[in-house]
């Protein structure tokens, strides 16, 4: 008996979050198998970033469990959890608006999971997630100087270069062109399938998530109200009424 | 971003400083010496400063509060102990102020913590001041203290030991930990960045050399007042030095030292009367119009000469 092809890689248990009066999360157990790719829907408000926050250690949980491989994350600083292999990108990106492209990447690759603490190795290893992600001729740029689409891509070259084994993409689609998207949602792919990612994947833009994902969870007002695969969930008639105010009864 | 400090010409200019420097005592006066040593005193504390406010950004208008310390610490153990001992404790006891009021302090950010360090630097002076002020002591003279030779060997000594720190640091991965936080500290944490623990560590670097600074400094002036050597003039002074040399390595506080220092002694000779509006005037001037620093305005230069190629 494998006990390990049976534990989940990312193990959420009655998580819930308040900040003081408010009860942003409240609840909310799923769990993620290592090469999934799940989606995290809802309305604004549903409490999608806060249930990253409290995975990458942003934020503390008021109640419940994370666990990763089997081990409890919850209450770890944010460098100890991404060193144990879990990254995130932030829906407002946070660059290092100073630094290059490449420094960019340089601290995710040494101080995340790979550690890389040698400079040329780091650059290396961090040239090759830039590559893989179409970014090369930008490496020397000053992050401040890109673009909104460049910067999102930059949220997700630095979170991969991390070497995580699962990542957590915040919105990355957001306010992108309809040609952007779809060449995100291509490289989203194609990393995702050379490195054996694990992608757990907010996202408004409703096509791109249906397009990604094996099984979709749909917060709202911080619970959860449905998960399942893509097609059910766009069948469901609780996330419909949500979503669009179709009469249930 | 090239790395100047492997070019030549700095490396060439940086040898005859340290040659010139080193062979002052020998060949020039008193005077000259003494100011020599005041020049590599402000290069001390400026290279220190840096190692966390230009590093990080937690712009620290406390620094003096370390050299303070040091300086305190010599006067009450002088003719008890070795002195070399006592500058080298000196730096322990000022890391290990560091250490101690840094968790706190480090938790807050921008002007708060400029504030907050200007604060705390009174707050010990004043304390320092009323506990003398108790024992019956409103001043205090050396007796005996090391030739000014020595004095001056000792703090060339902390100059060069300030100017390796701050070089190996922005160099290391530690300094890239360190820049990564300075440009977000949140997204540095969540990409593996240890930040309480890092601000830390620079926190405590960057306060040991002041501390040795100050131990020296009160045998060269050998007469010790609290209101002297906390005086906030240091720290603004050594700011005021860093950021007009600019960038975070070890060759703006250089520059930015050495620029001030010429100026303030030339004004000091030249214009008495009109010597803080100068000074003052320069400095604005930078703030306005270059706020790269001398460095900056190096880089760009050698930028613009090298793309048309």
């Amino acid at each position: 008996m494998s006990t390990s092809a049976a534990a989940p890689l990312l193990e959420v248990r009655d998580l819930g979050k308040r900040f003081g009066g408010l009860t942003a999360l409240a609840g909310v157990s799923f769990s993620v198998s290592a090469g999934e790719t799940i989606g995290v829907m809802g309305a604004n408000g549903a409490g999608k970033t806060t249930l990253f926050s409290l995975i990458a250690g942003n934020a503390r949980p008021s109640t419940g469990s994370i666990a990763l491989d089997g081990q409890r994350i919850d209450g770890l600083s944010p460098d100890k959890i991404c060193r144990l292999g879990v990254a995130r990108t932030f829906q407002i990106v946070k660059p290092f608006p100073g630094l290059t492209v490449l420094e960019n990447l340089r601290t995710a690759a040494m101080f995340g999971r790979v550690a890389l603490t040698d400079r040329g190795r780091a650059d290396r290893h961090a040239m090759a997630v830039l590559d893989e992600i179409g970014m090369t001729e930008l490496a020397a740029a000053p992050a401040f100087t890109l673009t909104l689409a460049a910067q999102k891509r930059l949220e997700v070259a630095r979170a991969i270069a991390t070497g995580a084994r699962i990542v957590l993409l915040d919105e990355v689609m957001a306010g992108l062109t309809g040609t952007e998207v779809a060449q995100m949602l291509e490289t989203l792919r194609r990393i995702r399938d050379s490195r054996g990612l694990t992608l757990v994947v907010i996202e408004h833009v409703m096509q791109a998530l249906m397009k990604l994902c094996t099984r979709i969870v749909v917060l709202h007002h911080g619970e959860r109200i449905a998960e399942g695969t893509p097609e059910a969930i766009g069948r469901d008639q609780r996330v419909l009424s949500v979503y669009f105010g179709a009469a249930t009864t | 971003m090239n790395n100047l400090w492997g070019d030549r010409a700095w490396l060439a200019a940086v040898t005859i400083g340290v040659i010139a420097m080193s062979a002052l005592p020998f060949v020039a006066n008193d005077y000259l010496v003494g100011t020599g040593l005041t020049l590599l005193m402000w290069l001390a504390l400026t290279q220190s400063w840096c190692v966390l406010s230009k590093m990080t950004g937690y712009v620290s208008l406390g620094h003096v509060v370390f050299y303070g310390l040091g300086a305190y610490l010599m006067v009450v153990t002088w003719q008890q102990l070795p002195f070399v001992l006592v500058i080298l404790a000196a730096g322990v006891l000022a890391a290990l102020f560091a250490a101690l009021v840094g968790l706190p302090v480090l938790r807050v950010r921008g002007p708060y913590f400029v504030i907050l360090t200007f604060g705390l630097a009174e707050l010990v002076k004043f304390s320092i001041m009323a506990a003398e002020s108790a024992s019956g002591t409103a001043s205090r003279i050396l007796f005996g203290t090391p030739d000014l030779v020595v004095v001056y060997f000792s703090m060339f000594a902390l100059a060069l030991l300030a100017t390796g720190l701050l070089t190996w640091v922005s160099r290391s991965r530690f300094g890239h930990g360190l820049r990564s936080l300075r440009e977000n500290e949140e997204a540095a944490e969540t990409l593996g960045v240890p930040v309480v623990r890092f601000k830390l560590i620079a926190f405590v670097l960057s306060a040991a050399i002041p501390g040795m600074v100050g131990a020296v400094m009160a045998l060269r002036s050998t007469y010790f007042v609290v209101g002297q050597v906390f005086d906030p003039m240091i720290s603004v002074t050594v700011i005021a030095m860093a950021l007009l040399g600019g960038g975070d390595d070890a060759r703006g506080p250089i520059l930015g030292t050495l620029f001030l220092f010429i100026v303030s002694e030339v004004l000091w000779v030249r214009a008495p009367l009109a010597y803080m509006l100068i000074l003052g005037a320069v400095l604005a001037g930078f703030v306005l119009l270059a706020p790269g620093g001398i460095l900056g305005i190096v880089d760009s230069a050698r930028a613009r000469r090298a793309r048309p190629a």
